[in-house]
């Protein structure tokens, strides 16, 4: 039960998927402007890696090594295609703030990187673990990155104004500033982790 | 040889299996996906034209798409159409009311993908308030920062409701 435990609580902090493994990068940067699309966009990918990860490490006996990227592409692809059906009909609101990055969750490397890395070697239990942690460090670091961007580039938090007379920086707004906040955020939690390894 | 023909055969596997759940889950979510585009489309009419009762979809020779409108009594008030031009980064859509005689009742703006903080807030109310009631469009304030997409608001407005007007002068 502790290890369980411990695979999931891992890819929140300890090997957080942005700031730890940094994959994924792309949809973060583009889609971190607002808190609600970093949530959305959070919560779509938790599924798919869920899905993708228990399924993997089901088939990880008949997959030969020489055609896994393409196994896996396939069983990714279709989860993504899954999750955008679904939300087309049950939450068109949340499909179009989140436009082409739903589909793009495919070729999101954080997904296949855990398939990779460890689903295909992983118990289903420890997998769906793995990729539940691993979905909400994603999550958890959407939110950070895009309540940042949003309050410095739109003024705004959860699409409400905090305060009368604050001029907004719209570089933070722009790709420009994703960078910034993305580069400046992995130097403090690396200056975090060296401080305490010292 | 006989490895490729091996995993060609658990490629294929997969891939079907794959194929018939996109299948199943395409089979339940069709219909709901189109009734959804369908509602949202004729609540989008509602909100520009609140007047309207009964929304008519005419194409014209041109091959232009709009509705005519009518109100409770049955009676032809106005119209709406959709208009879409190229703003900043992104082609802006919106969905205009327009009345017979040519004023503005209401604009919304259905889909951009313009900059966050600057150009996206044409899709606000501050800004498409500004439509509301207005024949000469050229009294709408662009938002300061925004300039590109403001105006592409404005000219793909002006332009299709000049298109239209002269459709239903016509008598079309």
């Amino acid at each position: 039960m502790k290890k369980l435990l411990n695979e999931f609580l891992k890819g929140i902090i300890r090997e957080n998927p942005t700031f730890v493994l940094v994959l994924g990068l792309c949809p973060t940067l583009a889609v971190s402007v607002s808190i609600i699309n970093g949530i959305g966009m959070g919560i779509a990918a938790t599924f798919v890696l869920l899905g993708s990860n228990i399924i993997i490490s089901l088939i990880k006996r008949i997959v030969p090594d020489r055609i896994r990227i393409p196994c896996f592409i396939v069983v990714i692809a279709t989860f993504v295609t899954i999750v955008e059906m679904t939300m087309k009909a049950y939450s068109p609101a949340l499909n179009r703030a989140l436009g082409i990055y739903v589909p793009l969750i495919v070729v999101n490397c954080m997904v296949l990187g855990r398939a990779e890395a460890y689903a295909q070697r992983a118990t289903v239990v420890n997998a769906l673990f793995d990729g539940l942690g691993m979905g909400i460090g994603f999550t958890l670091a959407l939110i950070l990155i895009s309540a940042i961007r949003e309050f410095f580039g739109s003024g705004q938090i959860l699409g409400q104004t905090l305060f009368k007379g604050f001029e907004p920086a719209s570089i933070f707004a722009m790709p420009s500033g994703a960078l910034l906040v993305i580069g400046l955020l992995l130097g403090f939690f690396n200056l975090l982790k060296n401080r305490k390894a010292q | 040889m006989k490895e490729m023909v091996r995993y060609g055969f658990i490629l294929a596997l997969i891939c079907t299996i794959a194929s018939g759940l996109l299948a199943t889950v395409n089979s339940f979510t069709k219909s709901k996906i189109i009734a959804q585009a369908q509602a949202e489309e004729e609540a989008s009419l509602k909100e520009v034209v609140a007047q309207g009762e009964r929304f008519e979809a005419i194409k014209s020779q041109a091959g232009t798409i709009y509705y005519r409108v009518y109100d409770k009594e049955a009676k032809f008030i106005g119209v709406a159409f959709k208009a879409s031009g190229k703003g900043y980064s992104s082609i802006i859509e919106t969905m205009v009311g327009m009345l017979k005689d040519g004023t503005i009742t209401t604009i919304k703006i259905l889909s951009q993908n313009e900059t966050p903080g600057l150009g996206a807030n044409v899709a606000g109310r501050d800004f498409t308030g500004q439509f509301t009631n207005k024949k000469d469009l050229t009294k709408v304030q662009a938002i300061t920062g925004a300039t590109i997409s403001s105006r592409a608001v404005i000219e793909m407005v002006k332009n299709k409701a000049e298109e239209i007007k002269g459709l239903i002068k016509d008598g079309k």
